[in-house]
């Protein structure tokens, strides 16, 4: 291990049997409009196949409908219209990412599911200049060799959709 | 202070439970013992409970709840001996006494007792068994503030929201009983007889599979067995439900008995005279439900006494009794429970409440004239809306019956009001016995297969396209001599499919607290029992729908809610204006 890597790497150390491991994060990454994006695997319950929505009649504009996962009713939001993206059929490789959001579980669906990643914590950069709305749901980019995967903030994702819903209903 | 066995959590749950019971048959007791002085068999119960609460407390532990206990025991004997005889002031110190208990244990259940300054309390208890004592701190509290905090001002100054309202002091110990519930022994009885018939049934079944690998069966006698097997089966799995819904009803008892409490406080703090007369509280509903009704009740008794009675003078003056009158009253009809509230007091002016309908914008004045009595009266229910001329403690600050009406829609009951200017206001709730199995009308509409609660529904009926009449904005549907709001969901909801016109011959006719509705729907699809599912807090503010279920193939399926359908109707002009 090189000096600089050393130190730079210092404080995020853990030692394993006398053996030094840089951190890693784990990340669940996915498709939407052919950008990659990662979620902290610790977040993701589960992902599942696309499955037909129920839609509800004067539901936020964000929630695409609700499923059954497992006798439990969750609402579902498609991040392409989050993202302001034209939305698109659902196909073969459309997966639901299912997640917890302040003790909500709710499903996010995405193009597709790739792989679970590891890349090191210290790769991760503060967001470059997305769109101004973009950019407050992101909170950094990872690069993996020559790929860059834009790490999603859940919680401020759905935060912002509070005020959504509540300004919706007021 | 505290020794080991109050360390112990089973021990002082069971006495938190036992307690808490007994403070609030307590608080009834001493309520009517206000009225009834001589009679002994109350005195003997509170006297009797109050040992109980001493007895395990010393035995936990508990020293600060024992020094107030024996205190207020002391002046139980008195009374019980005669040497003193029973006056307000009496009765304003035994009920702070069990306010204070009823603090205590809500500080037991939530980690511990604290440091409590009860000396004026004690000295109070102590003070009020001199003979001579009687009554003279009675006469100072009517004209200055008395000099202890008052019981439990249910209404204290602070009390100026719903929210406000839920601190109450006397709730604080009823969560720690929420938790818990005591069931009568027979319906367990009745729930372990009937597994023990699925048991039986299950061996049934199995030694079945077993004859069928063996060979041992022939397809006739399979197939005749089988289906008696699955016929006992669905008789069993039914009547299992029927028995492990019951073990959640309770008697509305529990919420009814906090009211004798409430309306002397209130009476007394108004200078009102008033009877409370309650019936039906063995009535039973689902505790979920008993939990969520006690908050609109509480505000609905409330309104009775502050708007609804006239002080004394006025009530003689209008040729009525001195002393006015509070019905609390539940019953069960089918399969709902029918509680209502009511008083004989002034009743509600319906040009008043027009007047200020009109005053802020709710309705045009042309709009006014045509209106019925009812939907006069469901102005009332809008939020912020409230004819009291000034605001105070009590009520008047207009958050109060939208409150009542979205807490009851929570529990998917209906509210509707009555009220005769002279005469009186009655309101009455009408709740589902229980808020886990719904028995539903599945339509069809764009393709899409929704639910109707079945309770609300009126009748189906086959129309033609001149039934439809278009009135203003908005369509009805004239159907017999009738004429009813009518609700094309397909043009509100999102389709799937672009729909066709000319197949909704159907409709769909609700009622929703008193008032009709049709829906347009493609198909009746059918009926079913289900289980109602929430749909989380995202989807909270959709009117229209009340939850979701999941249909047979594991779809989930919208449960509509009919006094959002109402409301879609009649276009939500009149939210929008307020809000």
């Amino acid at each position: 291990m090189d000096p600089e890597a050393r130190s730079m790497s210092s404080t995020t150390n853990i030692h394993v049997a006398g053996q030094e491991h840089r951190e890693l994060l784990q990340l669940v990454s996915f498709h939407i409009g052919g950008e990659e994006f990662g979620l902290d695997i610790l977040r993701v319950q589960e992902i599942i196949r696309i499955q037909e929505l129920t839609r509800v009649p004067n539901s936020p504009p964000f929630v695409d409908g609700v499923i059954n996962l497992r006798g439990k009713v969750i609402p579902v939001i498609a991040l392409r219209k989050r993202f302001g993206l034209e939305e698109l059929p659902h196909d073969k490789q459309t997966r639901i990412v299912v997640i917890e959001v302040k003790g909500t579980v709710l499903g996010f669906i995405v193009d597709s599911v790739s792989e679970v990643l590891r890349i090191p914590a210290s790769t991760v950069e503060p967001p470059p200049r997305l769109g101004k709305v973009e950019r407050e749901y992101v909170y950094g980019v990872g690069k993996l060799d020559n790929r860059l995967l834009i790490l999603l903030d859940v919680d401020r994702l759905m935060a912002d959709s509070d005020d959504f819903s509540s300004a919706a209903s007021a | 202070m505290e020794n080991d066995l109050s360390q112990d959590p089973g021990i002082v749950q069971d006495f938190l439970a036992e307690s808490e019971e007994l403070l609030q048959g307590m608080d009834q007791d001493m309520v009517s013992l206000e009225s009834k002085s001589e009679d002994a068999d109350l005195l003997n119960r509170i006297f009797r409970a109050l040992h109980t609460i001493k007895g395990t407390s010393g035995f936990l532990g508990f020293d600060p709840i024992v020094k107030l206990s024996h205190r207020a025991e002391d002046v139980l004997n008195d009374l019980r001996r005669g040497s003193i005889k029973l006056n307000r002031r009496i009765i304003d110190a035994l009920l702070q006494t069990r306010d204070q208990l009823s603090r205590m244990l809500a500080d037991i259940s939530h980690g511990g007792l604290k440091q409590y300054k009860t000396d004026a309390l004690l000295t109070e208890l102590q003070a009020v068994q001199r003979p001579d004592a009687s009554d003279s701190k009675d006469a100072a509290a009517s004209e200055a503030p008395a000099k202890l905090p008052t019981p439990r001002q249910p209404d204290a100054p602070n009390a100026d929201t719903a929210s406000a309202q839920k601190k109450a002091p006397a709730e604080t110990t009823a969560d720690v009983a929420a938790a818990t519930m005591r069931v009568d022994v027979r319906k367990l009885d009745e729930l372990i007889n009937l597994i023990g018939e699925l048991v039986l049934e299950r061996n049934r079944l199995v030694r079945l599979s077993s004859d069928l690998t063996l060979g041992r069966t022939k397809a006739g006698q399979l197939e005749e067995a089988l289906t008696h097997s699955t016929a006992r089966l669905s008789f069993i799995t039914e009547e299992l439900q029927t028995a492990g819904l019951k073990t959640r009803m309770v008697p509305i008892d529990s919420v009814f008995r906090k009211f004798p409490r409430l309306v002397r406080d209130i009476a007394h703090s108004l200078n009102k005279e008033v009877d409370l007369v309650v019936r039906g509280e063995e009535t039973e509903l689902d505790k979920t439900m008993v939990e969520l009704v006690g908050d609109p009740l509480v505000h609905l008794v409330r309104n009775s006494l502050d708007h609804g009675l006239e002080m004394p003078d006025v009530r003689v003056a209008a040729g009525k009794p001195r002393k006015g009158t509070i019905r609390l009253e539940a019953s069960q009809e089918g399969d709902q429970i029918v509680i209502s509230v009511s008083d004989d007091g002034a009743g509600i002016d319906s040009d008043r409440v027009l007047r200020k309908a009109i005053e802020k914008g709710i309705v045009s004045a042309e709009r006014a004239k045509v209106l019925t009595q009812r939907e006069i009266m469901d102005f009332i229910f809008l939020p912020g809306f409230s004819t009291a001329e000034k605001a105070n403690n009590l009520s008047g600050r207009g958050v109060g019956m939208d409150v009542v009406r979205s807490n009851l829609k929570r529990m998917n009951g209906t509210i509707a009001l009555q009220s005769h200017l002279g005469t009186g206001t009655a309101v009455l709730l009408r709740l589902p016995l229980t808020l886990a199995i719904l028995p539903v009308l599945l339509v069809e509409i764009a393709d899409e297969v929704y639910a109707l609660p079945l309770r609300s529904v009126l009748r189906t009926a086959k129309i033609r396209d001149n039934d439809v009449h278009r009135v203003e904005a908005n369509e009805v549907l004239r159907l017999h001599g009738e004429t009813l709001p009518l609700l094309r969901p397909d043009r509100i909801f999102p389709t799937r499919a672009k729909t066709k016109r000319d197949m909704q011959k159907k409709a769909v006719i609700l009622t929703v607290g008193g008032r009709q509705l049709a829906v347009l729907v493609d198909h009746l699809v059918g009926q079913e029992s289900t289980v109602i599912k929430p749909l989380g807090s995202y989807l909270h503010n959709c009117s229209s729908v009340a939850g979701a279920t999941i249909s047979g193939d594991g779809r989930v399926r919208l449960v509509l809610d009919p006094a959002g359908l109402l409301a879609m109707a009649q276009g939500n002009a009149l939210n929008e204006v307020i809000q």
